[in-house]
Order: structure tokens, then sequence, then C-alpha cells
């Protein structure tokens, strides 16, 4: 009768699902926001198939999902939409080497209270390998459509955490209604990164670098015992059954990558020390300083995944008196603000093959840097092979994506003039034969005197932080908001915080708006306990950007913090 | 067979080459007044540097072809200052979260771009010992390094060949940890069960690797692997050195007794502020010390100490040493081991052996390092009066043969990495900003107007 029972109950679990799955291409959509088909034919567009390789007045059909033809003299489907790709450019989708993509942060963890020995508790040490990135997987996350805006089609998801928060995926930028749907891929690599667990074990790169070498070489160990046992138990100690330590096993095995988050040089060479001791296989992602690592690269020993993420501008000081010591350490600070820009060109005349990974940087950034990467010599056909061909062979998926060929997962940007010029703007992705269309701003014809930036900023004379803001709050409990005012007296900045909930103003400390950096903190209390809440970002125009950061006990928590300028007298 | 041995030969020499990217030096340096430190003063002496190497100590040696020759006439020649004990160009210094932590290593977070490797050059220092800290019980391992500034590469700054060394502690540090957390160790009861506990377990597990090891069946199962035992199986084998942070002379008497318990041979006290109360007992176990010149009282268990603390421990017979423990001190060793003239009447070279010989004994690189010799390094600095002069000013360092530090050329901006995102107030040494509100419209003399040349 129990089996009876349990197989009933998986009746009953299965059968809506197999109707949900019929009424993808069945029945009526009620929200009226599916395609009327989804096959698509875009006609007359420079086709951009693979870097260096375009054919003019192509025509690429997507149909199924998949691309069913490119060419010059390809049949349009009767059932395509047909979008007229005259004076557009047709790119493969872009493919994120690794980022937090539509994953969610798990909410913080208690601090339990057996932390002070060399072996806490794995969850709260954040060695978790054993666990998968699709568990975090928010279909409705915002990074999926603001990356996808940006071109991306896939991302190598890796999930939130510490040490070793588990395994990453390949997850299909589209918009889905379950997260098992967007994967193309699952469980494709061992993520870790240098964090340390708030005062335990191992809180830092010197116990994570003993806690790898112990991990992995227990698991050495662990792995020819359980094989030996599988082959013949007789007579044998029975294998520990650790969800780690099997977690290893085919990193062990080199069936695996060990994808390391590594933003310095330095911790660059940790983690390629810890691969030359112990032999897996790395990719060495997010890097942000790579350019004394080519020869170690280039040795192809690693795979590298170069940040998106480029530094800010510096600015130098316009005070005209300034000394010649100012001026100098000025001189190098540019200098290696060059440094960091020119790496990728330099690289690829090294001869090191990368690709990029969008962690810590946001959508509407991406074209940017790109755009500043090849100003300072990375090649538009280098920066397409970064994008596309390079990540798609260092991540295995080069048979179903990464170039435009028959046969290949519908995955395509096509933009409104080429992709790697200021101008053009995205205006069609293509995500696992799905359209996502944008918007395309007609760009400002100049002597358009309706809307200038000059204008509000000179209302605070002059000062791009003074002024009244409308400011809001991303909270886990939802969205806070007010007017942070902002004015400056004796050359001191004061400000002072309005909450929309009608609590009391809050006064804004250690006010200071430096190089574009506007920072401050403000208390608040709760429950009794006064928290304090540290802000910094960066004001760009009328736009100010910012984190948010709350301690309380031991724990930081971070906020987006976004204001807008709203005094415009 | 033996084309084998020739096979594994090459590839031994291969790795050699691949590993050997640190840049050797030759130079000549002329007519100096070298302290050699072993063998006394030579007047008017050259000391003559191939490939990283001393090969010539001689008057009037007559300069290779493409050497570069440095004339010292009038100035003091003397060998390469080594830190005992530093935590300078370190990522990270404590992994403080556990009380045994064995397992970890300075060697995994080595910081070549730290701008103090060159202040510390500055002052004549070729060698430093970057140490763990003294949060726990049984420390991390440290890094001998050599002060290859200039390399982004930590692997550049290895002492290669040194021997590793760890870092214990004892006292106030380990037990404030301890009391903080309700946890052993509380008191330095404590510290010793805690020590002798942790051999115990390396002793079981050291036996339990010995006989998988002896077991011939091919259906043996490993023991559990652990790096933290591991280590402490090494240190009791000899392998490792320890370095140990103490001040009362109970303390230090203590782990004299645990270490002869368990049979470990080579053991050096640092800071070490009451051994002079049990000098004999450290000569007799053949301990060694690393201390301060004249620093204490800085907390209750630094109440006791005295400046005679280094001269008493050298005229007992126990190898002593002067370290910093600090990135400005580094600058000065050198006074630092002049104080013990003051208070001990060193000989000039029981002093100068204080931050030379001594150290790179205590660290086990002395057959390399620590004193002018033919076979030794080229590690060397030149001072233009004798070192232990108030008025002496370092004015070249070399690290094998390769000068890295002259004050002849000295630029203003030494870093060898910028953060693009920093500010420049940041790195200017005075920040122009407090230097100006201190003294407010009080009109006087700045402290450096008063030595500017009018």
């Amino acid at each position: 009768m129990k089996l009876l029972r349990k197989t009933i109950f998986r009746l009953i679990l299965i059968l809506p699902l197999s109707f949900a799955v019929l009424s993808l291409s069945a029945q009526s959509d009620p929200t009226g926001k599916s395609a009327a088909t989804r096959t698509y034919a875009i006609t007359n567009a420079s086709i951009v198939q693979s870097p260096g390789n375009v054919m003019e007045g192509g025509t690429i059909v997507i149909k199924n999902g998949l691309i069913s033809a490119v060419g010059k003299n390809v049949a349009v489907p009767d059932d395509a939409e047909v979008l007229d790709g005259t004076g557009m450019y047709v790119y493969p989708g872009f493919i994120d080497g690794m980022s937090n993509i539509a994953a969610k942060r798990p909410d913080a963890m208690p601090r339990p209270n057996n932390l002070f020995t060399p072996d806490p508790p794995n969850d709260y040490a954040g060695i978790t390998p054993e666990n998968h990135v699709v568990d975090q997987i928010d279909i409705g996350s915002s990074s999926i459509d603001g990356m996808r805006k940006a071109g991306f089609t896939i991302s190598h998801t890796v999930p939130y955490g510490r040490m070793l928060p588990g395994s990453g995926a390949l997850v299909l930028l589209a918009d889905r209604t379950h997260a098992d749907e967007m994967m193309l891929a699952e469980d494709v690599s061992m993520f870790t990164q240098f964090t340390g667990a708030p005062g335990a074990y191992p809180g830092n790169v010197l116990g994570i670098m003993a806690k790898w070498r112990n991990l992995y070489r227990n698991a050495v160990n662990n792995k020819q015992h359980t094989e030996m046992y599988a082959q013949d138990p007789s007579g044998l100690e029975r294998p520990t059954q650790d969800r780690v330590t099997q977690a290893f096993f085919p990193v062990v095995a080199r069936t695996k990558t060990v994808f390391y988050n590594t933003t310095t040089s330095l911790t660059a060479q940790r983690a390629l020390r810890l691969q030359k001791e112990l032999g897996f296989n790395l990719a060495v992602a997010n890097l942000k300083e790579a350019w004394d690592l080519a020869d170690a690269f280039k040795a192809g020993g690693a795979q590298l995944y170069m940040s998106m993420d480029i530094p800010d501008e510096p600015k130098d000081s316009k005070d005209e008196d300034k000394s010649e010591e100012v001026k100098a350490l000025e001189v190098r600070r540019m200098e290696w603000y060059k440094k960091y820009l020119t790496q990728y060109a330099e690289l690829q005349a090294a001869g090191v093959k990368f690709g990029f990974s969008t962690m810590g940087t946001r959508g509407n950034k991406v074209k940017t840097n790109i755009m500043t990467m090849i100003e300072h010599g990375l090649s538009a056909d280098d920066a397409l092979a970064a994008l596309t061909t390079n990540p798609a062979s260092m991540l295995g998926i080069d048979k179903v994506a990464g170039t435009l060929d028959a046969g290949k997962i519908g995955n395509m940007v096509v933009s409104t003039g080429p992709y790697f010029e200021k101008k053009s703007q995205v205006k069609y992705v293509f995500v696992d034969g799905d359209k996502y269309e944008y918007e395309v701003k007609e760009a400002k014809k100049k002597g358009d005197d309706t809307e200038t930036d000059a204008t509000p900023a000179a209302a605070g004379g002059n000062d791009p932080a003074v002024g009244t803001w409308a400011y809001s709050l991303e909270t886990p409990q939802g969205s806070q908001g007010g007017d942070m005012v902002i004015t400056k007296e004796n050359g001191l900045y004061k400000g002072v915080l309005t909450s929309d909930d009608g609590s009391p103003d809050t006064d804004m400390n250690n006010l200071s708006f430096r190089d574009g950096t506007l920072a401050f903190d403000f208390d608040i209390d709760a429950g009794g306990q006064s928290v304090q809440v540290v802000v910094t970002g960066t004001i760009d125009g009328n736009s100010y950007e910012a984190t948010a950061t709350a301690s309380v006990g031991g724990q930081s928590f971070e906020m987006t913090w976004i204001a807008t300028k709203s005094d415009g007298q | 067979m033996k084309r084998n041995i020739l096979i594994i030969g090459l590839l031994v020499l291969a790795a050699t080459f691949a590993q050997a990217q640190v840049q050797r030096g030759d130079v000549l340096i002329k007519n100096g007044t070298v302290l050699t430190i072993t063998n006394g003063t030579l007047e008017n002496t050259d000391v003559l540097v191939r490939n990283g190497k001393i090969t010539r100590i001689a008057k009037g040696i007559r300069t290779p072809n493409g050497v570069q020759e440095i004339d010292a006439t009038g100035k003091f020649v003397m060998p390469g200052i080594i830190d005992a004990h530093s935590h300078i160009a370190g990522s990270a210094i404590n992994e403080g979260t556990s009380q045994v932590t064995a397992e970890v290593s300075m060697e995994d977070v080595v910081n070549p771009l730290d701008l103090s490797i060159y202040r510390a050059l500055a002052g004549g220092v070729t060698s430093i010992h970057l140490m763990h800290g003294s949060a726990n019980v049984i420390g991390g391992q440290n890094e001998t390094m050599k002060l290859r500034y200039g390399s982004s590469n930590p692997d550049d700054l290895r002492f290669e060949g040194a021997p590793r060394t760890i870092k214990f502690a004892l006292g106030e540090n380990p037990t404030r940890g301890g009391r903080a957390r309700g946890i052993q160790p509380q008191s330095r009861m404590g510290v010793e069960a805690m020590l002798r506990n942790s051999f115990s377990d390396a002793i079981e597990y050291r036996e339990k690797w010995a006989a998988y090891n002896a077991n011939k069946s091919t259906r043996k199962v490993a023991p559990e692997y652990d790096l933290r035992m591991e280590t402490l199986v090494d240190i009791m084998a000899g392998e490792v050195l320890v370095h140990c942070h103490s001040y009362r002379a109970d303390e230090i008497y203590m782990l004299m007794k645990v270490f002869a318990d368990f049979g470990i041979p080579r053991l050096t006290f640092q800071h070490a502020n009451e051994a002079y109360k049990v000098a004999p007992e450290l000569a007799e176990f053949g301990a060694m010390a690393s201390v301060f010149a004249d620093w204490w009282a800085y907390k209750l268990e630094v109440y006791y100490s005295t400046a005679y603390n280094a001269a008493i421990l050298t005229k007992n017979g126990v190898t002593t040493s002067i370290n910093s423990d600090s990135g400005e001190l580094i600058r000065h060793l050198f006074h630092e081991a002049a104080k013990t003239q003051k208070y001990g009447d060193l000989t000039d070279n029981e002093a100068l052996a204080l931050v030379t010989l001594n150290p790179a004994k205590q660290l086990g690189i002395d057959d390399r390092v620590g004193s002018l010799e033919v076979r030794k390094d080229g590690d060397i600095a030149i001072f233009d009066k004798h070192p232990l002069s108030t008025y002496a000013i370092p004015l070249m360092t070399f690290v094998d043969g390769v000068k890295y530090f002259d004050r002849a050329t000295d630029k203003k901006d030494q870093r060898i990495f910028i953060n693009p995102e920093s500010s420049i107030a940041d790195v200017q040494i005075y920040d122009a900003e407090s230097q100006h509100r201190c003294m407010e419209g009080a009109n006087v003399l700045s402290f450096s107007d008063l030595f500017k040349k009018k």
C-alpha cells in the first residue's frame, strides 16, 4: 500500500507539470505575452558569423530555438516573423565566463555558538561545494534582462557564498517559468574564492590556502578508497560519505574545472600556486590585474576570464597651485590607470586567449567598458572573440554556441550598427530562439537645448553634490525612500535625510564629496540598538549610485542606494 | 637504468632553470673598511661578487671585464642586515580564528608590492623573517625572504633553500583570545596543556601513517590526511624551526621543558624580555633569543625588562639577535644594535652580529648570509660611517650582488604598484591638511624649517 501511495503521489506531482509543458505550445496564453511564432528571419543584415567573418546582405533564420539557416540565398519560412536587417549587424550571443547573473544572494546566516573550533560548521565556514547554483536561481532577477540587454545570452553563473559556495551552471538568459528550463548545463564547475568566514576558520587567505590543500589531499585518498570499496568491499573499512569530499572527486579526476574568483594579481598567483601544487584544472576568473601574468597563462596551465569592470578614470586636482609632488603623483596614477586599460590588448598580443567575467559589473557598463578597451588597443575582432568563441571553447560549448552557424542554439545580438562602435545600440537579443526587443533611443542632435546636463548642476552653485536628491534604498523588506538634502557652508558639506514613511529626519554624518565620490553615514534605531549605515557611491551628473552597508553583530549587509537630483530651480 | 637517471637529472636541471628567474649580479666593491663579522675588520679591502656570490675578499683585486666597480674609499662595507621578526610584505598576518593553525603558512601571503620592502632596503636590510601573528598558541609557518624589491612575483622574494620556521605564542596574546571566547587557553597553564596535547596528537598521527606506510597490502586504506598534524610531526623531526613569542622567564622556561620532553631541538624565543633571567638555562638548552634593544612596558607581561637584555644573553653564550617587529624600526636596526654598546659594552663585532650573523643562525641561513665570507651570498650594505655610529647613513644595499638601494639615485616615488582609484592625499607621507591644522595661527618655524640649509 505504501508503494502505491507513493506512486500516486508522484503521478499527482508529475501531471500538472506535463500540462505546463504542453501549455507552452498548445494552450492560449492568458497574459497575451507569448510570441505568435518562434520562427524568425532577419534579412539583408551584416552577419558576423564569427570574429572577422562577416557576411554582407545575409539572412539568418531561427526556428525551434535553433539557428536553422545562415546565408545569402536563404529561403524565408512561411511562418517566420521577418525582421528587416538593413543596416543592422548580427553577432553570436555573448557568453559570460563567470557571473552571479540570475542568482540570488542567500539570507545571512545566524552566527552559530560553536564557532571557535578549527572545524566550525561547514555552512557557516562557507564550505559547501556540494551545493548547486540552480537552487539560488531567481527567474525574476533583474540581472537577467540587465545583462541580456548588453548582449549576453549564456552565463556561467556561480553561487553566492564564501570559500566554496557550490557548483556553477551554464544558464540561458531567457525568460522561463522554471529555473531548470534555463539550464544549458548544470554542475559544470567548482566555484571558489578567498572569502573567509567572519570570526571562524578559515577566516582569511592564510586559512583558505591551507584548507584547500587539506580538502583536496583528503579527497584524493578518499576517492581511491571509495573506488576500491566499490570494486570489492570485503574486509575493507567503509569509506566515509562526506559530501564536501565527494564534491572534490570530479576535480581530482580533472573532469571538472575549478573557477577561482581572483580580482588581483596576487590572489591570481595564489590560485595558480594551488593548482601547481595539487594539479587540478583551473580557471582564473574576474581578474582585474593581469599585465604581469601573460607568461603564466601562456604556459596554458589555466583558463583566464578577465573582469569587465575597469577602474574609474582618475581625476587630477584642478588646483593651479598644486605642488610638483602632487603633479608627479598624478602622472604616475594616470600611467597606472592606462596599464589597467591596455592590458587587454597586451594579453591578446602575447597570445593569451581570454574570456570575460561580468561579476561586479552592471549591464549598462558593459559596452562602455569594452569601447574603452578598444580605444586602448584591443581590436574589435579580439573583443568579439573574448565575448563569444573564446568562452565557448573554454567552457566546452563551442558545438552549440559561440558562432552563428546552422544547428547552434538561437542566441544572437542584433545592433543598429557595428556593436563595437560608440553610436550603435542593441535592438534585438535572441536567447534560446526567443526574441527580446529593446527600445532604440534617438541620438541627441547637437544644438538641441531642450535638455542639457548643465542646468541642474548650476543650481547647486556648480557643486555636483549640493541640492535636493530623491533617494530610494532597497532593503530586504522592500524599498524605502525620501529626500537627501545636501548643503555646503564654509566649505563643509551638511546633509539631512527625510523619509517618505513619516519617520523623523536623520542627519547625514561624516559627509564628504571628493573625486566624484559622495560618502556619508547615518544611524538608525533598530529595536533599541543603534545601527550605523555607511553609504558610499559616485555622482554622475544627476544620478547617484551607491552601496549602503549596515553592520550588525559582526555581520554586514549591503543594500543598493540610488538617488536622483530633483531640484532644478 | 642509467639513462633514466640522466633524464631525471636533466628534468631537475630544467626545473631549476625554470624557477631561477631571480637576478644575480656581479660587483666589485673597492677599498672599503670591510666588517666581515667572522674575520674581523679589514681596512682598504675589496669585495668581489660574481653571479650573486662573494668570490674574493682581498686588497687590490683587478676589476674583471664587465663587472661594475664601486668605490668604497672611506666607507664601511658590512653584511646585509637580517631582521628575524618582521610583519612587512604580508597580505595577511594572523589566521586567529583557531588556537592551533600550524597548517597555514606566510609563504602563501607574501606581498612583493609592499613599499615597506624598499624602506627596509634603505636601512641596509637584505633579509627578513616574515612572521605569522601571535594570536594563537601554535600559529602559522613563517617565510624567510630576500628583499628583491621590484618584482610582482612573490616567488622571486623567497629565500630559496631556507629552512621552514613556525610561530608559537605564549602568555597574554593567546590567553586573551581564549578568555574572550570562553575556550582554552585562558591561562598560562592552558597554553602548556594545549602544546602538550597538540604534540601528543601529532605522535598518534605519525604512528598511524607509519603503520599505513609499513603495510604491504595492496588493499590498505590511508588514514585521514591532516596538514596541521603533518606540520607538527615535521616540527618534532626538527625540520621546522620554532620561533616563539614570549615575555616572561617562567613561560620561557616552561617551553624549554615541553620541548625537552618531546625531543624538539631547535628553538628561538622572540621578544623574550625576561630571557636574561634564564640566560644560563637558555644557553644549556641551546635555545636562542631575538629581542628588542630597549622597548618594554607596553603591556603588563612586559612590565619588567632591561636594556641590558641582549648583552646579558650574549655574555652567557646565548645566540641573540635584535629585531624590529615594525616597518619603521626596521630602517635603523644598526642603531638598535649600537644601543648594546651603551647598555652592556658589547664589542663592535658582538653588536653587529646581533643584526647579521646571529639572526642568520636563528633562521638557519648562516651558511648563506650573515657575514662577509667567500662563497656566501652577495648580500651587502655600504654605510658612509661606521654603522654603529649615530651619524651613520646607509648608502647602498645589494642582494645577490644586485643593487636594490642607492641613496645617490633614490627616486621620490618608489612604489611598484599604484591603485588608479586611490587618492593622492593618501599617498603623501605628510597629510597636507593635518600639517597645517595642528599649528594653525601659531606663527612658528616648522620642524623641517629648522634643518633647512639657508
